[in-house]
């Protein structure tokens, strides 16, 4: 079986290649110095120069980081809610609902974005970055609450009913026990809920107002509009970065969880 | 008196299951006293309504003479190990143990006086900065006890806390949780499902069955004079038990013939059950003839227990089980096969109703 070895060990680093080395070309593309995006002719770093001094990028950045905290925050706290609900108390429809919170991550986002939009203007919304968070958040509560649910059903209520012991009221024994021993699951969930916003465009550019930008709906007009610039390069490779620095740190986390 | 708790009618049901009936006990200031039965009892349950962990469908829980019975938990001023600890793993050995002087707003220099003093009682003293995870089973064990005890409770209440722990270090633990208590001076509420425990640490035990307190007493009283079969085959190692009549004063009817018993009028004529402990039983050249009760039989089997001897002798179809101390070479008279006499005096039969 020595050839299947080397096969499953060639097939694996096929996968790696193609899901890696487009974003490795795109990154070294970032820095060629003619337009082409076949030849590198010379290293410069002017595309960045051109990012930095353009404002758009400033303001998409700017409104893609707020709305991925605002709607991390509302995310996580729903979901802390909601997994405690579920997991301490037992309630009609509980199964049910712990079904429901699953289907945003199955069903297709373009569904999604457009029923939401569909939703939206029978309810009279007039379409504003609030309504971006609004589908952000229907989303990524789902993500929390897997994340979250799974580390609140490994806690034992033991260290509840200690704390209630030595004289902690309910609040105080959630507030000083329960939610610390629960703080590395819930810090997990808050950068996958803040990179899902981060990332997403399908459901914000049918969310968004006109002419508001994210980092993702300003990449997608340069490339549609002007015929992928080189900066869109620089500005992918920013993107790109960005959410690896929040990959890492969640991994940190996580670790931190098992020791 | 007052009592440091009293449980009045103590009835509790989850479901259709009905944990804890009818309970009602009396337990003293500064008593080491145990709930002593087999899993499933009602023993946990009980403990934690006297928490305020369950509340009880009837009764009346008072601690120091207070009705107690719907204050929260943490109004209550007592103290719990649990079975699992249920340390902080967020918090350091000195940060578990100072938490309940937090809660109730002490100063920071009160507290630190206060946990090294603790310390110093359990036997931690530079341990105070270690991370739970950083000590062993027996030290974990002492940080659970400091952190309920430095809130002077006026009741500890201990689940099996000694479960998780090998023979050795349980063994030192008792000793160690006994001598606390001395120490301290508190009232110890200690459930177990295991019988040497309760009777090394405990001054009384209460013996429950499904839900029912079966006998209380001191443990002396609880293995001499067993009120039913059930606590007299759940207390002690083993015991032997032979169904019979009370015909007359001082005599039972049994298949194995007439058994000298102590005199008991309120079992005249009716069905009893006999009970010897093994360790009362004579054997061999111990059986003098002006014995109260002589039988011959065969040994079927001889164990080597280390402190003392266990045969198994065989009286028609009875089996004995007989415990003897082994001095001098007594071991080697005594082989399976062999016939024997066993005797006993009259005195240390015990009797209980069928």
């Amino acid at each position: 079986m020595k050839w299947f070895d080397r096969f499953l060990k060639i097939y694996t680093y096929i996968i790696l290649a193609l899901m890696y080395l487009p974003i490795v070309v795109l990154i070294i593309f970032s820095f060629n110095e003619s337009r082409s995006k076949v030849v590198f002719t010379g290293f410069t770093l002017e595309n960045y120069y051109r990012l930095v001094n353009n404002f758009m990028v400033w303001d998409a950045f700017y409104n893609s980081i707020w709305i991925g905290v605002v709607v991390t925050i509302v995310s996580v706290l729903l979901a802390i809610l909601m997994s405690y609900g579920v997991t301490r108390y037992s309630f009609r429809g509980k199964a049910i609902v712990d079904s429901i919170m699953l289907v945003p991550i199955i069903i297709p986002e373009i569904v999604e974005a457009l029923t939401l939009l569909v939703f939206l203007v029978i309810l009279g919304f007039s379409l504003s970055p609030y309504t971006i968070i609004i589908g952000h958040v229907a989303f990524d509560i789902s993500f929390a609450y897997v994340v979250i649910k799974a580390r609140m059903a490994g806690y034992d209520p033991q260290f509840e009913e200690a704390a209630r012991t030595l004289g902690a009221d309910e609040f105080k024994a959630f507030r000083k026990v329960t939610l610390p021993i629960l703080a590395p699951g819930i810090a997990a969930a808050a950068l996958i809920a803040f990179l899902e916003s981060y990332d997403d465009f399908i459901k914000t550019f049918f969310t968004r107002p006109p002419g508001f930008l994210t980092l993702p709906v300003y990449i997608w007009n340069m490339a549609s509009r002007r015929g992928f610039p080189l900066d869109l390069n620089a500005l992918a490779s920013f993107v790109v970065i960005i959410s690896l620095v929040f990959a890492y740190v969640r991994r940190r986390v996580e670790r931190g969880v098992l020791r | 008196m007052s009592y440091a708790v009293e449980l009045v009618n103590i009835s509790k049901s989850f479901g259709s299951v009905r944990a804890v009936s009818n309970v009602s006990l009396s337990i003293r200031k500064n008593e080491f006293f145990s709930l002593l039965g087999p899993s499933g009892c009602g023993k946990t349950t009980t403990l934690r309504i006297i928490a305020g962990l369950e509340e009880p469908d009837t009764g009346v829980v008072k601690l120091d003479g207070r009705d107690v019975t719907y204050v929260p938990t943490h109004k209550r001023n007592i103290g719990m190990v649990f079975q699992t600890l249920a340390l902080f793993p967020h918090m350091d050995v000195y940060d578990n143990i100072a938490f309940g002087l937090r809660m109730r707003n002490y100063s920071e220099a009160d507290i630190r006086r206060r946990v090294r003093e603790m310390l110093d009682i359990v036997r931690l003293s530079g341990l105070e900065h270690r991370r739970i995870h950083q000590l062993s089973g027996g030290q974990r064990q002492r940080v659970a006890l400091a952190r309920a005890l430095i809130v002077q409770p006026a009741v500890l209440l201990l689940d099996e806390p000694l479960g998780a722990l090998d023979l050795k270090i349980r063994q030192h633990m008792m000793v160690e949780l006994k001598r606390v208590q001395r120490e301290v001076g508190t009232t110890f509420i200690y459930v177990t499902h295991d019988q040497t425990e309760a009777m090394v640490m405990s001054d009384r035990i209460a013996v429950m069955k499904d839900g029912v307190i079966q006998q209380v007493g001191e443990p002396y009283d609880i293995y001499m004079h067993p009120r039913n079969r059930f606590v007299a085959t759940f207390i002690g190692d083993a015991i032997n038990l032979v169904e019979g009549d009370y015909a007359s004063p001082g005599v039972v009817k049994t298949s194995l013939g007439d058994i000298n018993v102590p005199s008991i009028n309120e079992y005249v004529g009716k069905k009893v059950v006999f009970a010897i402990r093994p360790e009362k039983i004579l054997i061999g050249g111990e059986v003098s003839s002006d014995l109260d009760n002589v039988f011959v039989g065969r040994i079927s089997l001889t164990i080597f227990r280390g402190a003392f001897i266990e045969y198994r002798v065989y009286v028609d179809n009875m089996e004995f089980v007989i415990f003897k101390p082994h001095v001098g070479v007594s071991y080697l008279l005594l082989k399976p096969g062999d016939m024997v006499k066993i005797g006993w005096r009259r005195e240390d039969g015990i009797l209980m109703p069928e």
